[in-house]
């Protein structure tokens, strides 16, 4: 049986539980294990522009309570995935620069060692379960049209995160495809969403996120499938205040990939809290 | 030392040099093709030892990275500049909630009873607070 240390991060849990339920809801009908992690916090990401130091000891901070266990380290969230990937690499790379971090985590009693790697929840599903495995739990073929949205740091710098290919990404679309969606292409699907503007200049923002929902709704697909929670905020959450904005309407539903893996699994709507979704999504379009 | 001098002598300043001005970063930019935000100036005036302007507006996205020819970091190098600034002017407005947040729960967020009372319906297991974020920033800000 697979096993990770299980780390949500800041978004999940304030406004995207939906994905962290479905997440469990999958990864326990494949038999994998999560260990949930007690005060997990932050991974730093935000301190990446602030202070390199503190970015790297929360992030160590995080990495080494699935160091404790053991395991591996699970991440639903592309901005922890960036975050702690590049924090990973860089202490593993330059000791002076991990015992600085490590005098700093030995007044909380704890310890970066470099024995974790840090895994997307795509990733896992990708690599470590694979398609044939997945597929084997697909009770419930679904017949839908879907937008794959993949993210910035699911993929990039590729340098660091070293999985798939970020110019032609073909994980998320092979993993929507085995649930019996058709994953269509769209004009600029590898953009961002915007969310990490949104701080500092909303117009911008919500520009580049409406101008993607556009192109999806361009290519007449019935949803969206996101995997990371804050893109699913800025196209879920944020739809209707940008459709206000821009003077349009999309009405594009917007899935954590998990929500859909779920369905074509044969969980209902409830299992998977569909109905957190903020843009309506009619469970009558699943059926075949 | 001048901003050129602070990036050139930071470990992650690095590949400052390699740039040439080509602009393929700013082709690719998905903030330059809808605004006046321009990576390719940010650079080139660090150079010309010129302040730049916009530094706050990077997405990164880091497709401005994937596609430089020369292996320059310029998603990189602008965290470099943005925390290089912070240290001479503090932070932004947009940034102080984020931290004060960190500080009091551990989350860029107030996750508190509402959050947890959704997941507790949710059958989810609550999500506890941490002070030892707090800690790290406390010890690693005073140096």
């Amino acid at each position: 049986m697979k096993k990770y240390a299980y780390y949500l991060g800041c978004t999940i849990p304030f406004r995207e539980s939906n994905y962290d339920l479905s997440t469990r809801k999958v990864m326990d009908n494949l038999d994998v294990e999560l260990v949930d992690l007690e005060g997990a916090g932050c991974c730093g990401l935000y301190y990446e522009q602030i202070n390199e130091l503190t970015h790297l000891a929360m992030s160590a901070r995080v990495i080494s309570m699935a160091e404790s266990l053991g395991l591996d380290l699970m991440v639903l969230c592309n901005g922890c995935n960036g975050s702690l990937v590049k924090a990973r690499n860089k202490l593993v790379e330059n000791s002076e620069l991990r015992d600085k971090v490590n005098e700093i985590l030995a007044d909380i009693d704890r310890e970066f060692r470099g024995t974790s790697e840090i895994k997307h929840v795509i990733r896992i599903l990708y690599e470590d379960i694979g398609i044939d495995e997945i597929k084997k739990t697909v009770k419930n073929p679904l017949n839908v049209k879907v937008a794959a949205h993949y993210g910035c740091h699911l993929l990039k710098p590729s340098e660091q995160i070293k999985f798939d290919d970020p110019r032609e990404p073909k994980s998320l679309d092979e993993l929507i495809e085995v649930t019996g969606a058709k994953s269509v292409d769209y004009f600029d699907k590898n953009l961002c969403c915007g969310g990490f503007v949104l701080g500092a200049d909303k117009d911008i923002a919500y520009n580049m996120t409406g101008q993607k929902l556009q192109n999806v709704k361009d290519v007449g697909a019935d949803l969206m499938i996101t995997a990371c929670p804050f893109c699913h905020v800025m196209y879920d959450a944020n739809q209707r205040a940008i459709e206000n904005e821009l003077q349009k309407k999309f009405g594009i539903p917007v899935l954590h990939y998990p929500q859909l893996l779920g369905l074509a699994m044969g969980f209902n709507a409830r299992d998977l809290a569909l109905e957190q979704n903020r843009v309506r999504v009619n469970p009558g379009i699943f059926d075949s | 030392m001048n901003l050129k001098e602070k990036i050139l002598a930071d470990p992650e300043g690095k590949s400052l040099v390699n740039c040439f001005s080509c602009g393929m970063c700013t082709g690719g930019c998905p903030v330059a093709r809808i605004s006046d935000y321009n990576p390719r100036r940010i650079i080139h005036k660090v150079m010309l030892n010129m302040e730049p302007e916009d530094i706050w507006l990077c997405a990164n996205c880091y497709t401005c990275e994937e596609r430089c020819p020369t292996k320059t970091n310029v998603a990189d190098l602008i965290n470099l500049i943005r925390r290089i600034t912070i240290k001479k002017d503090g932070m932004p407005e947009f940034i102080k909630p984020l931290v004060e947040n960190l500080k009091t729960t551990g989350y860029t967020v107030q996750i508190g009873e509402l959050e947890n009372k959704r997941r507790e319906r949710m059958n989810l297991p609550a999500v506890e607070t941490t002070d030892e974020i707090k800690k790290i920033i406390q010890k690693t800000t005073l140096k």
